[in-house]
């Protein structure tokens, strides 16, 4: 039964694993690099796996989530503008899903888009309303699978499995190398987004974790994620076998779809639009959320699902106004790819801020007890906050210098 | 000094709880008293937006003002425990905290299936 209930969370964990960050770059990164960028994705679902899991440890040992110890580590002050950067990227990310959710919705019906982020808005609003916490994770993460469609996709094209292998050998073969750094840290961006260590965190003290379920967190985190980062690898693919030899760019959902549908017919566009939908459908509800338990904990004030809406009013007013907010910016016809571009890239930024505070908290033997990092926790710890801050430091010239992504 | 950089660190901008393990603000600035060379001692937790426009200049005094000024006191006195979390005695509405909660619950009671 335990296991069962183990593989259950990794299923979820999977699906839920790709948003629309890590379909817009990975299949652009392989459309333009071909297979080369396949180990930049190691380095990021490694450096995922590091950070959530010590903040699912701490959210389970002290109860504390992510903006929690923000306020504690850095005060008021500097941890005011984490918020506001925070809050700033999860609303550019939210309005990026939704936008999706909605070109899935398209594609899959044929119905005018406006119509249909309305659609998506009222049914993302019924589903948050009336399910159980735990129920929405595996709503999602569950149609997330049927992304799997990509891994078969991948096999059907039949790349040159030697290049494949090669990828994963940090190694530049190009003229741009800019180019390719911009591709490397959007892919490292879309890995480690903020925002699913902010979910994570308080979706541990959302479903009441203690410090026995640091096994369950443990398993969720490593397998969930890393078999999650075999769906990044299989969309890489993808592009580079597909898209680079036949010199097409992937600007819009639908081509990214195409990827799964020219090796395997109709029934793989059918799945790579549902998958697609889910995914971008998860990660819309867990942005929402996480700009919701950003501004609760900052400010202290109750939140949570498990406390239902009437236990944690100024919660629920905050998910439903950003919710609102973003339909309003999607409606604009903003386009969702471009966006997403943006988003990532503007996470990248906010990384340090996010991460730092985890750490130091993680070592508080106040708190943490028997429980505080270990010296591979720490050392990884180490290594990929020198990582995030040379992502968050040229993240932003190199959006600049390659048009983002476009020379 | 080392006292000082407790309070720092595990007091200051800390989550509050109440006696039924409601959220109901946070340690937003302390009242200290104790005159020259004597013990400086904690006396009160002071809680709400008016707590932030000494602890962030400009920025802070913005974040006050949108907040509505509001400062709780709540006497040391009523401090059961400091750990991850203050815990305090009593209910968040006998000290006053929580008030921006409980002034919005009317409203969602209103939508069905708020307690769900």
């Amino acid at each position: 039964m335990k296991i069962f209930q183990v593989a259950l969370g990794i299923l979820a964990a999977i699906g839920g694993f790709v948003d629309i960050g890590d379909l817009v770059f990975n299949v652009a990164a392989g459309a333009t690099f071909g297979y080369q960028l396949l180990w930049v994705v190691v380095i990021g679902v490694i450096g995922i796996i590091v950070y959530s899991e010590m903040c699912g440890r701490v959210a389970a040992v002290s109860g504390k989530a992510v903006f929690d110890t923000v306020r504690e580590r850095v005060g008021f002050k500097t941890g005011l503008l984490a918020l506001i950067a925070a809050q700033v990227v999860n609303l550019l990310t939210l309005t990026a899903e939704i936008g999706g959710v909605a070109i899935c919705l398209q594609l899959l019906s044929g119905l005018p888009y406006r119509w249909l982020i309305v659609i998506a808005g009222v049914v993302l609003l019924v589903v948050v309303w009336v399910t159980a916490f735990e129920w929405i994770e595996r709503i999602f993460g569950y149609g997330g699978l049927c992304l799997l469609v990509f891994a078969v996709a991948a096999v059907k094209l039949h790349p040159t499995w030697g290049a494949v292998g090669h990828g994963f050998v940090p190694h530049m073969e190009t003229q741009s190398p800019l180019l390719y750094a911009f591709f490397a840290v959007g892919l490292l961006g879309a890995a480690m987004t903020p925002y699913e260590v902010y979910f994570y965190s308080s979706g541990g003290v959302e479903e009441q974790w203690g410090p026995k379920d640091l096994g369950l967190n443990k398993v969720n985190a490593m397998i969930g994620y890393a078999l999650g980062g075999f769906l990044s690898f299989a969309l890489m693919i993808v592009g580079g076998s597909l898209f680079l030899e036949e010199g097409i760019e992937p600007e819009f959902l639908g081509t990214i779809a195409m990827g799964a549908e020219v090796p395997l017919g109709q029934i793989g566009l059918l799945l790579a639009l549902v998958g697609i939908l889910f995914a971008v459908s998860g990660a819309a509800i867990d942005t929402l959320f996480s700009g919701a338990y950003n501004l609760a904990q900052f400010l202290g004030w109750e939140w949570g699902r498990y406390r239902h809406p009437r236990g944690a009013p100024r919660f629920t007013v905050t998910w439903l106004v950003l919710l609102v907010l973003a339909l309003g910016v999607v409606m604009t016809g903003v386009d969702p790819v471009q966006l997403t571009e943006y988003a990532v890239i503007f996470s990248a930024v906010a990384l340090p801020l996010t991460y730092i505070p985890i750490l130091l908290v993680a070592n508080d033997r106040t708190y943490m007890r028997e429980y505080t990092n270990g010296r591979l926790a720490n050392t990884l710890g180490l290594i990929y906050l020198v990582v995030i801050l040379i992502i968050a430091l040229t993240a932003i010239p190199l959006m600049i210098v390659t048009n983002v992504g476009q020379n | 000094l080392s006292e000082t950089l407790d309070l720092g660190l595990h007091l200051m901008d800390h989550q509050l709880l109440d006696s039924e393990e409601r959220r109901c603000g946070n340690v937003d600035d302390l009242a200290l008293e104790g005159g020259p060379g004597e013990k400086l001692e904690v006396v009160a937790i002071l809680s709400g937006p008016g707590a932030w426009r000494q602890r962030a200049g400009l920025v802070g005094r913005v974040a006050a003002w949108i907040g509505g000024g509001d400062v709780v006191r709540i006497p040391w006195a009523e401090v059961a425990g400091v750990a991850a979390h203050v815990k305090l005695r009593k209910r968040a509405q006998e000290l006053g905290l929580g008030r921006g909660d409980d002034r919005l619950r009317p409203l969602i009671e209103k939508i069905p299936g708020a307690d769900r």
